[in-house]
């Protein structure tokens, strides 16, 4: 009897740490803010103001356009980044790759530098007049400065930023496939790319799952790399949801919409995430 | 299978009352202000006061002068950091006050939205004894603090708009700046100056990298006497005024007068260094910064006040000014004012706060001090104390930043990006950007 | 074979010089003074002013004081996130029980919302605990971190049943079933767990800024904000200072990442 109490509560036992941290510091804080989200306010009085803020932002060009932005850079960048990603982690799990130690570290570094000077760095590097990579290039690219190529140094700085950090949770993955799956293929006359794709890839798929998610994710809440870089411009064409949440909280210091926006893009994701999931996600 | 189903639930079912009944419990969220904040005594206690590195310095500095008239106030200057600062002020007032340090340095472009945002965010300075100073700043100074009479902080410093500019350049393109009365005939002379040195007139940061890009176009807007919102808060951006200072931005642009300070404050510094452009409209602090950076070029730099938009218009705004105030929720807020007190209405404080970091004072006594007429070696020998001076007892239209200043100012920087970098038609952007602040704020559009 | 081992490792390199060009820059530019790091065209030899921008991080922001506490900081985080994450991947892995997966979803919401709009609820919450200022404060939030946890139970999920299965026909108990068993198979995905939880909280900015309030207590990125003001700031201190935050990290990787090692789970699905 007892035995079998205890088998019962047991899983509840594991997850419970999490789960009481959690409700105590984020679904607290969570609940709150969406019940900000109902109010506005206006003049230091609180009024109820039901789904005003969400219909307020069905009209707000500047909420669309930024919509619009992330979704531009979540179609472009997350694939490219996610492949290359891919890529990085067969190497560094291959015998093939001398000195991986050193090549692990160095794709993972760019992750090390703070928000503070990573602007700093990447401001410097991509000036028009005094920048490194126009010095470098010998060109005269308006890389922060011209809409089209804002938003491709944004993709750029991302790219350099977390593929790295990615590779590592692909190569974590990548490393609890047991070999003999790939001696196997191998037996089976399989050549290097179809042991990739009949080995590799659908033994990555829970962890593909994981870095689609975490990208999409990140990348709709965006806010380090505008904030740092661009501020948002040139005339928006670098503003992201997350920079446009942060500018109303913490510029207009208007929280009710900003709550309204965040939980409009937590559907959103939600959404998403739900697709990826059906896609992606067959046996987690 | 039921036994667990029902267990699984409820334990489900239980976190979320928990955390909805905290939610609950929590109050009404922002703006429900200060707090158990209390006086305390005016000559004993223990402050802290948070700022940013330079102005931060400048108060350290002086502590050992203020321990000497109030030996039992303890204070901490913390340098939080510019921008850094603005989150932590703005959280802690967001959440009733918890958090915030006794004295905050707070700039015009945050003022107005935390007073009204959170009513009770910053204490009435007036029954600390404020109020007898009300005469004792530069004018329209006192409107910006204490809109409706509640004192909500002190001035610190004020800027008045400024017109640097290298006099050997102008000088070889056969230009004298001291007759140049309206900005048309600025134009008109940055298209000989180009034509004999090559230099641009100004810098702008065409693409708004950085908030406080419209700097010059506020400064044009303020010379004429308007600004983004009239004194009863509606808005004011597509007024014939404002169309006429983007108007005239464009045609320096158009002409190529105008080079691109893209980048942030490393940009100026650079474009400085490199000599680009041979005017620099910028506020009184300026000057010093000029002097450090090009110590080399003594001797060819002078400084005026900007000319007008109109002529015979104004040539002297204030645009912008910090100020110190209490936090409502401080717990000393009469030593919290004897500080402020002491900083910010002795004419010493601010005079040895300007020697050491330029820092120009809104407290009209301390210009008495010799320190402001001394001529400058760097600036071709001029006062340019006096200038300053004299642009800070001109009359000035009292200016309402509102609490939408924030958002108006992202609206005129993208309208200008557009007019800069697209092309665009100024009375077009404006009149867009007016009818969007509109519908972001639910304030009316003077038209 | 060789030929394409060469080859690989070449034009890994060539790339990763690309990708380390920023940092060649952030430490050449550590070594310079504030005027000189925004010339044109941009220095590329060390500078001079290494020692005065290290003495500037010690006088202006106590930056020796400011490493420890970010050292102590995330070596407590890491070690507990780790533990309440591990845990919680492995129950809601190796387990079907009721409202498995809407207690999961739940989680991952503290995901799904950005960070900014909880933080000043958060705040209040600490404010009325008298947290503000302490380091439970820092800590506490984030510890059900949901990266952790997703991470986790993807990487539980690996762990063959029938391998537990047996254990507990033996009559293992579940918490040595989950020691002895289920953890050692996973010492990558631990590593990259633990390389996760520090560097989060190595990086953390926002969050620490705003509740720490006392000098002595400030972690690094906070410090070296607080280098910024508006005509004056210390560039140069503030890119050494990053320079330096940048070691304890790459020592960490470096030390952990030898259990990034393959085949762990080679033969575990025998009988």
């Amino acid at each position: 009897m007892t035995f079998s109490v205890r088998r019962r509560t047991l899983p509840y036992l594991f997850v419970l740490p999490a789960v009481l941290l959690f409700a105590a510091f984020k679904l607290y804080p969570i609940v709150a803010s969406f019940r900000l989200s109902l109010y506005h306010q206006a003049g230091g009085v609180e009024e109820f103001a039901g789904i005003d803020n969400y219909t307020r932002l069905l009209d707000d060009s500047l909420f669309w356009t930024a919509l619009g932005n992330s979704a531009t850079i979540l179609a472009v960048q997350v694939p490219v980044m996610l492949a290359l990603a891919t890529g990085l982690a067969v190497a560094f799990n291959s015998t093939l790759l001398k000195a991986r130690p050193l090549f692990r570290l160095g794709f993972f570094l760019p992750m090390v530098t703070g928000l503070v000077a990573y602007g700093i760095v990447f401001s410097v590097l991509l000036n028009q007049q005094y920048g490194l990579v126009n010095w470098l290039l010998g060109a005269d690219l308006p890389w922060l400065t011209d809409p089209l190529l804002a938003k491709a140094s944004l993709g750029l700085a991302l790219t350099w930023h977390y593929t790295g950090y990615n590779a590592v949770i692909l190569l974590a993955r990548l490393q609890t496939i047991p070999t003999e799956l790939y001696d196997a293929a191998a037996v089976d006359g399989a050549g290097a790319w179809g042991r990739f794709r009949h080995v590799t890839l659908p033994g990555l798929r829970p962890a593909l799952l994981l870095t689609t998610v975490l990208s999409t994710i990140g990348t709709l809440q965006l806010f380090d790399e505008p904030y740092v870089l661009t501020g948002g411009g040139p005339d928006n064409a670098t503003l992201t949801i997350g920079m446009y949440l942060y500018q109303n909280a913490f510029k207009y210091f208007d929280f009710g919409y900003a709550s309204a926006i965040a939980y409009a893009l937590a559907l959103l994701i939600g959404l998403l995430g739900l697709l990826q999931f059906k896609v992606l996600g067959g046996k987690s | 299978m039921t036994s667990l189903d029902r267990r699984g639930l409820l334990r489900l079912g239980g976190a979320l009352t928990v955390g909805a009944g905290l939610a609950a419990c929590s109050g009404t969220g922002t703006g429900s202000g200060a707090d158990s904040g209390g006086a305390g005594d005016p000559r004993k206690g223990e402050i802290t006061v948070w700022s940013w590195q330079g102005p931060a310095a400048q108060l350290k500095a002086l502590l050992p002068e203020f321990n000497k008239a109030y030996p039992d106030i303890k204070v901490t200057v913390q340098d939080i950091g510019n921008p850094a600062i603005w989150d932590k002020i703005t959280t802690g007032l967001a959440a009733g006050g918890s958090g915030l340090a006794d004295v905050l340095h707070i700039g015009v472009d945050y003022l107005p939205g935390y007073v009204e945002k959170f009513p009770t965010g910053l204490a009435d300075l007036g029954p600390l004894g404020a109020t007898k100073h009300k005469d004792a700043f530069a004018q329209g100074l006192w409107q910006t603090v204490a809109p409706k009479g509640r004192v909500n902080a002190l001035p610190w410093e004020a800027n008045s708009g400024g017109f640097y500019y290298r006099a050997d350049l102008f000088e070889k393109a056969g230009v004298d700046v001291e007759s140049l009365a309206t900005w048309d005939e600025v134009i008109e002379a940055g298209k000989k100056l180009k034509a004999a040195t090559g230099v641009h007139l100004l810098g702008i940061d065409k693409p708004a990298s950085q908030p406080d890009a419209a700097n010059f176009f506020q400064l044009l807007l303020q010379l004429q006497g308007k600004f983004y919102f009239d004194l009863d808060g509606a808005i004011t951006l597509d007024s014939p005024e404002a169309v006429t200072a983007l108007t005239l931005i464009k045609k320096m642009n158009d002409a190529g007068l105008v080079s691109d300070l893209a980048g942030g404050w490393s940009a100026l510094e650079n474009s400085i260094k490199e000599g680009t452009a041979a005017v620099l409209p910028w506020p009184t602090w300026f000057g010093g910064i000029i002097e450090g950076l090009v110590p080399q070029e003594a001797g060819k730099w002078k400084v005026r006040l900007p000319p007008a938009v109109r002529r015979g218009g104004a040539t002297a705004a204030t645009v912008n000014s910090t100020h110190l105030a209490v936090a409502g929720s401080s717990k000393q807020q009469a030593a919290a004012w004897s500080f402020i007190e002491f900083m910010l209405t002795r004419p010493a404080s601010q005079v040895a706060i300007y020697r050491g970091k330029g820092i120009a004072p809104a407290l009209m006594a301390a210009y008495e001090d010799s320190l402001f007429h001394e001529p400058s070696a760097f600036f071709s020998g001029q006062k340019k104390g006096e200038i300053f001076l004299q642009a800070l007892k001109s009359p000035t239209p009292a200016t309402n930043y509102s609490a939408d200043y924030a958002r108006a100012l992202k609206v005129v920087t993208d309208a200008q990006t557009k007019v800069l970098l697209k092309g665009a038609d100024p009375a077009e952007v404006l009149k867009q950007a007016a009818d969007q602040l509109a519908q972001q704020t639910g304030r009316k559009v003077v038209r | 074979m060789k030929l394409r081992s060469l080859t690989l490792t070449w034009t890994l390199a060539i790339v990763l010089a690309a990708v380390l060009i920023p940092f060649y820059w952030l430490v050449i530019a550590a070594t310079h003074s504030s005027q000189e790091i925004f010339r044109t065209p941009p220095p590329l030899l060390p500078g001079r002013h290494l020692l005065d921008n290290l003495s500037s991080l010690q006088e202006k922001a106590g930056f020796g004081r400011v490493v420890l506490n970010s050292l102590g900081i995330a070596t407590v985080y890491t070690l507990l996130a780790g533990t309440v994450c591990t845990l919680a991947g492995y129950g809601f892995a190796k387990f079907r029980f009721a409202g498995r997966e809407p207690l999961f979803g739940l989680l991952m919401l503290g995901l799904v919302i950005p960070a900014q709009v909880t933080l000043v609820p958060l705040f209040r919450l600490m404010a009325e605990l008298q947290w503000l200022d302490t380091y439970q404060a820092v800590l506490l939030p984030n510890l059900a971190l949901p990266f952790g946890i997703f991470l986790m139970r993807q990487s539980m999920a690996a762990v063959p049943d029938e391998l537990l299965d047996s254990g507990r026909v033996d009559g293992c108990g579940e918490l040595r079933l989950f020691l002895r068993v289920a953890l050692p198979p996973m010492r990558p995905a631990l590593a990259a767990l633990a390389i996760f939880l520090f560097l989060f909280q190595w990086n953390e900015f926002i969050w620490p800024l705003i509740v720490l309030r006392s000098d002595s207590a400030l972690t690094i990125p906070v410090a070296l904000a607080g280098l910024q003001g508006v005509d004056d700031t210390d560039y140069g201190a503030i890119l050494a200072g990053t320079a330096i935050a940048a070691l304890p990290m790459a020592a960490l990787f470096l030390a952990l990442q030898r259990h990034f090692v393959s085949g762990l789970l080679a033969g575990a699905v025998k009988e």
